[in-house]
């Protein structure tokens, strides 16, 4: 089939890649809502993440319906979301700081 | 997903049973070979053992108790054949049993002149006269309200996450809406999600009770000198996409559904009601499934990414994996193949469908792969020290 990412709640702004995405390439995603088109800003390797729409800093980021974590930098819609932009508030809190 | 009944046995209890097993179960560890010699010369049996005995002491031997009864009570049990070394405690357990309205008979070391060989030829005339009468029994057509499945995830790979869990979550969702029951447990897999998990609490005492489950097993491990928020995910999750533990973890509970949780289970505890439950139990998947199946799961829906051969003795166990490696690899393992979701040649919805056709077609009476090869065991927990 067409599409090469996947989401799978609703709110989610995050999708999950099931085929890797090439930098500048068209991703189609399969969301619950339907199918989505974005352009990957760069490249993304199977099963990481892109963004669905830009994401502030300091926001949730979205994915089974759940917050992940929060963004630690602008993230623009179709960039590539991991360890480098996405930081856990779980494991904040449990370092003893503030969510 | 169309088909909402399947074929079952009635108890007279009222439960429904998706398989109709003559139970040969040895209560303590002094009776386990005869029990076995029992069930192989009655093999349309189900033999079950637990290695321990007396010198339980306080939850251990709690659990232990409830989760032999549970066994017995269980829907998927015709009768039970309680095979024990003392009067009292087998007596206990025969009571138990039958206050569920089903046939339970004791069979005792102690009234056999400690005599093993005595006590398994009185078994075997008993095992065959209980098959017998249970073999009389026959399905009839339910609603998928009588359903109670398990959720277990063994063995995960990135699949696991992105396409069985959260392919296992849909057909729970289904299954909790038309009014059945759902039940998973692995407290420690909930933990870096535990909040989230809590927020499905349908009460604020759910919540509370899941957030303490984790809280216990976090500091059973501090204890022990583990480190389980640190460096988690690990460098292998990491460089396979998983960026936090809320996303580690989310991605196990998705074989949860979405449902509201109506309650935190113990080991081998029956659920109330309908609805999705969570069992605070550990993770290993021999113990995990046994207390579900303890619990009254009539079927277990097993998740695995690179394979996992581990099936409930009482539960039909169905192994699901979107791995497309495993997938073929695993052709008399597997009953569930969703790798075409993973690769991109299926919806996730239409899996679903096929999925919950597979679990209604199981619990009608479809033989699994770990029942055809007879992979089922029972592993009840030890929580403490014996005496």
């Amino acid at each position: 089939m067409s599409w090469q990412a996947t989401s799978l709640a609703a709110d989610d702004n995050v999708a999950t890649l099931l085929a890797a995405a090439a930098s500048g390439g068209r991703v189609v995603v399969m969301t619950p809502g339907g199918e989505l088109e974005i352009i990957a800003r760069e490249a993304i390797a199977l099963c990481h993440k892109i963004a669905l729409v830009d994401i502030a800093q300091g926001a949730a980021v979205v994915k089974y319906g759940d917050c992940i974590g929060e963004a630690t930098a602008p993230i623009r819609c179709g960039a590539w979301v991991h360890t480098h932009n996405l930081r856990s508030r779980r494991a904040r809190l449990a370092e003893g700081q503030a969510p | 997903m169309s088909a909402t009944t399947f074929d079952g046995f009635r108890r007279p209890d009222g439960a429904v049973g998706v398989r109709n097993h003559v139970l040969i179960l040895s209560v303590t560890g002094l009776t386990g070979p005869s029990a076995r010699r029992i069930g192989r010369a009655v093999p349309v049996a189900r033999v079950v053992t637990t290695p321990y005995g007396s010198g339980l002491v306080g939850e251990d031997a709690i659990v232990q108790d409830r989760a032999l009864i549970g066994f017995g009570r269980h829907p998927n049990v015709a009768a039970t054949l309680v095979v024990g070394a003392s009067p009292p405690k087998v007596a206990s357990i025969v009571a138990a049993i039958r206050a569920s309205g089903k046939p339970a008979e004791p069979l005792i070391l102690d009234e056999c002149g400690h005599d093993a060989i005595t006590l398994t030829e009185r078994g075997i005339r008993l095992a065959a006269r209980l098959s017998h009468e249970a073999s009389r029994l026959r399905r009839e057509r339910v609603d998928l309200r009588e359903l109670f499945v398990g959720m277990e995830c063994g063995r995960s790979d990135p699949s696991s996450g992105l396409v069985a869990n959260p392919l296992v979550g849909r057909v729970v969702d289904a299954i909790v809406a038309h009014g059945g029951r759902a039940v998973f447990g692995e407290t420690i897999e909930w933990l870096g999600a535990e909040h989230l998990l809590a927020g499905r609490g349908a009460d604020p005492t759910v919540a509370q009770a899941i957030r303490d489950a984790v809280a216990r097993r976090e500091r059973a491990a501090v204890a022990a000198g583990m480190d389980l928020l640190g460096n988690n995910p690990g460098p292998t999750n990491v460089a396979a996409g998983l960026s936090t533990i809320e996303e580690k973890s989310l991605g196990g509970i998705a074989k949860g559904g979405r449902s509201p949780i109506r309650g935190v289970l113990d080991i081998a505890q029956s659920p109330s009601g309908p609805g999705l439950y969570v069992m605070d139990a550990p993770a290993y998947a021999p113990e995990s499934v046994t207390g579900l199946v303890a619990a009254g799961a009539q079927v277990v829906l097993f998740t695995t990414g690179v394979g996992n051969s581990f099936v409930s003795a009482l539960a039909p166990t169905i192994k699901i994996s979107g791995n497309p490696e495993a997938s073929a690899r695993l052709r008399e393992q597997l009953d569930f193949d969703a790798s075409p979701v993973f690769e991109r040649r299926e919806s996730l919805e239409s899996a679903a469908s096929r999925l919950l056709a597979l679990v209604l077609e199981v619990a009608s009476g479809t033989a699994t792969w770990g029942e055809i090869l007879d992979e089922g065991e029972e592993v009840i927990s030890r929580l403490a020290p014996a005496l």
